[in-house]
């Protein structure tokens, strides 16, 4: 496809673990389905990955009500989980993903660390290359968010999935802490080969009508995504870029070419582009064109090369 | 047919009611059914708006939604001209089932009446007997294209007169959901199978963020289905309304 430059590869230097794609831009969690849903619109072979729908130990059928609720230059989602499932991805995902050739990383969420344990075992017996593990999803009542807030038992957790799994292991951090250096330093140290970072921020989406003399309110409380966070992602991903080593996949609001330059500067290593996706559904391959071209028209041999020059020029 | 993103051109924009505009869209989209629907992108807002397909002329490549204001998006699209170009992502959804014996009956809630247009028209092409009910709160209101049209009283007054009078098998509706709630009782009552087109705020269209979801029991058993994806037409005898 013409699009060799873009290959890259990230390493965790000190366990030399590591994730080869064919382009830095994947497809973020929850935004890109299971395996093939956008192939209409892109060709597969145009970018690095996706990121799976976050996947739980059981079926889950998510929150009741409203679920979307757009704001300015974003949208505030509380989807709650909704997934098929482990057995069911394993059984009818996983082998679509495999015929059609598709990388991807297995994002997964649990409510207890035992089930985290559960999944990075069932990645493992599935020979599963690399492993998201979503520690900070704010949808949900119970569980994850505890995990992704707290240095001691993210340690923990990444710990034990550290464990019972081989691949290439990412933990995608919250941005709802007042310490996300501290948060990245303990999976870095419990054993991560990768941080993802930004989740969705926590958001209030409130809408007020007044009709009749009366005041109808309507109020969406959730994960905040799409450009207007790019400012905090970019924060983050600077600020853990800091505290550790291993590479960064970096996201929040990505949506154009200078994006993708900016959170480089920032610290990041490959990207993941996911409310944008709904919005042009060809982004991921797009970009990756666009950043193909650019490369090519000024003299880029490799990703690397412009990673480098843009940190160091 | 595969969904893809065109980018249109507006043929004609038309102020049909007072606060109805009728767009028709030129692109090389070749082929669409009635309850389908097309996801436009409405540059000053995050999501695209959806609308459902009111006509597809095959000949000239051309389509046409209605757009009844409701916000920014909405302003925006009328405020387009013609040549303006326009992107949209298309077929998107499920359509309606045809069953070639059976008198249908359409029913078109307000602007709901939209897909019900193609819907006729489609069945008339096919020789299908049908029968095209709409109704709206006020005159200006009105859009025109019904066999029959209320104004100010509900759409429902009659319905079981009517149903009973035209030997009617089979309902089709779209419209605000206590409309086809109510709809699907009485057909649920009368013993006729009712298809409602339902409508959900959507993020992608095309049923991965799992933002449009909707309960219906099928096969004895509660399950999530998209709104874009899995439908916008459901049997409103499967769909948990509350
Ligand atoms: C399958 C489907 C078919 C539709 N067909 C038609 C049609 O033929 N003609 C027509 O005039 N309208 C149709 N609608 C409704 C139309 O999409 C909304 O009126 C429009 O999105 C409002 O946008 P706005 O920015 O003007 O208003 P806003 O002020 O943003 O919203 C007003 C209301 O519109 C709805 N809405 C807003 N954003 C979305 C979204 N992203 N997706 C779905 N609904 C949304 C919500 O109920 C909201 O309360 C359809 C909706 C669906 C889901
Ligand atoms: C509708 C929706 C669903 C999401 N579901 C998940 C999920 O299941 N697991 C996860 O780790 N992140 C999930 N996310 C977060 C995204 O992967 C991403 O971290 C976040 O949206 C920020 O990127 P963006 O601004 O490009 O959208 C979801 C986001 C959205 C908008
Ligand atoms: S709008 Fe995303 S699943 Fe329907």
């Amino acid at each position: 496809m013409g699009l060799e430059k873009l290959k890259t590869v990230l390493k965790n230097e000190r366990t030399s673990k590591s994730l080869e794609l064919k382009t830095p831009i994947i497809g973020a969690s929850g935004t890109y389905g299971y395996n093939s849903e956008f192939e209409d619109f892109i060709d597969l072979n145009c970018f690095g990955a996706i990121s799976t729908k976050g996947i739980t130990i059981e079926k889950r059928l998510g929150n009741d009500g409203d679920r979307i609720f757009e704001v300015q230059n974003g949208l505030i989602n509380r989807i709650g989980l909704e997934n098929v499932g482990i057995n069911a991805f394993i059984k009818e995902k996983l082998p679509v993903l495999r015929q059609k050739n598709i990388d991807f990383l297995l994002n997964i969420a649990g409510s207890t660390i035992d089930d985290y344990e559960k999944l990075a075992i069932i990645a493992q017996e599935n020979d599963i290359k690399a492993l998201e593990v979503n520690v900070s999803c704010p949808n949900v009542k119970q569980g994850c968010l505890e995990f992704g807030l707290n240095p001691n038992s993210l340690f923990e957790l990444t710990r034990k999935i550290r464990r019972n799994y081989d691949g290439f292991l990412i933990v995608k951090l919250s941005p709802n802490t007042s310490d996300i250096k501290a948060l990245a330093t303990a999976v870095e140290q419990g054993g991560a080969d990768c941080i993802s970072a930004i989740n969705t921020l926590r958001g209030l989406g409130i809408k007020i009508d007044y009709v009749g003399n009366k005041f109808l309110k309507k109020t969406v409380q959730g994960g905040l995504s799409g450009t207007c966070i790019k400012p905090v992602a970019l924060y983050m991903v600077n600020q853990i870029r800091q505290a550790v080593k291993i590479p960064i996949i970096a996201m929040g609001g990505i949506s154009k070419l200078d994006d993708l330059f900016e959170f480089i500067l920032a610290g990041a290593d490959a990207f993941q582009i996911g409310t944008a996706n709904f919005i042009y559904p060809s982004i991921c391959s797009n970009l990756a064109f666009e950043l193909n071209d650019f490369m090519t028209k000024n003299n880029f041999k490799d990703f690397e090369h412009l990673k480098g020059a843009i940190i160091n020029e | 047919m595969k969904s893809k993103n065109y980018i249109g051109k507006i043929k004609l924009i038309e102020k049909i009611n007072h606060d109805v505009y009728k767009l028709d869209i030129q692109s090389s989209l070749n082929d669409c059914k009635s309850g389908q629907f097309v996801s436009v992108l409405c540059p000053n807002k995050t999501l695209r708006r959806p609308f459902s397909i009111c006509d597809f002329d095959k000949e000239n490549k051309i389509l046409t939604i209605l757009i009844k204001l409701k916000g920014e998006g909405t302003k925006y699209l009328s405020s387009l001209k013609e040549g303006d170009e326009i992107n949209f992502i298309a077929p998107l959804g499920n359509c309606f089932e045809f069953f070639k014996d059976k008198n249908a009956l359409l029913v078109g809630a307000g602007i709901g009446i939209a897909p019900m247009l193609f819907l006729k028209k489609e069945m008339n092409e096919r020789n299908i007997n049908n029968y095209l009910i709409s109704g709206f709160k006020a005159d200006e209101e009105v859009i025109e294209g019904s066999d029959e049209t209320i104004v100010g009283g509900s759409v429902l007054d009659n319905i079981e007169k009517i149903i009973k009078e035209k030997n009617i098998d089979v309902i089709y509706s779209c419209g605000p959901i206590i409309v086809l709630k109510m709809l699907s009782q009485i057909a649920k009552k009368l013993n006729i199978p009712c298809y409602v087109a339902m409508e959900r705020v959507m993020a992608c269209s095309i049923g991965v963020c799992r933002g449009c979801i909707i309960k219906l029991v099928r096969d004895n058993k509660i399950d999530n289905f998209s709104v874009c994806k899995d439908g916008p037409v459901f049997k409103g005898e499967e769909v948990l309304w509350d």
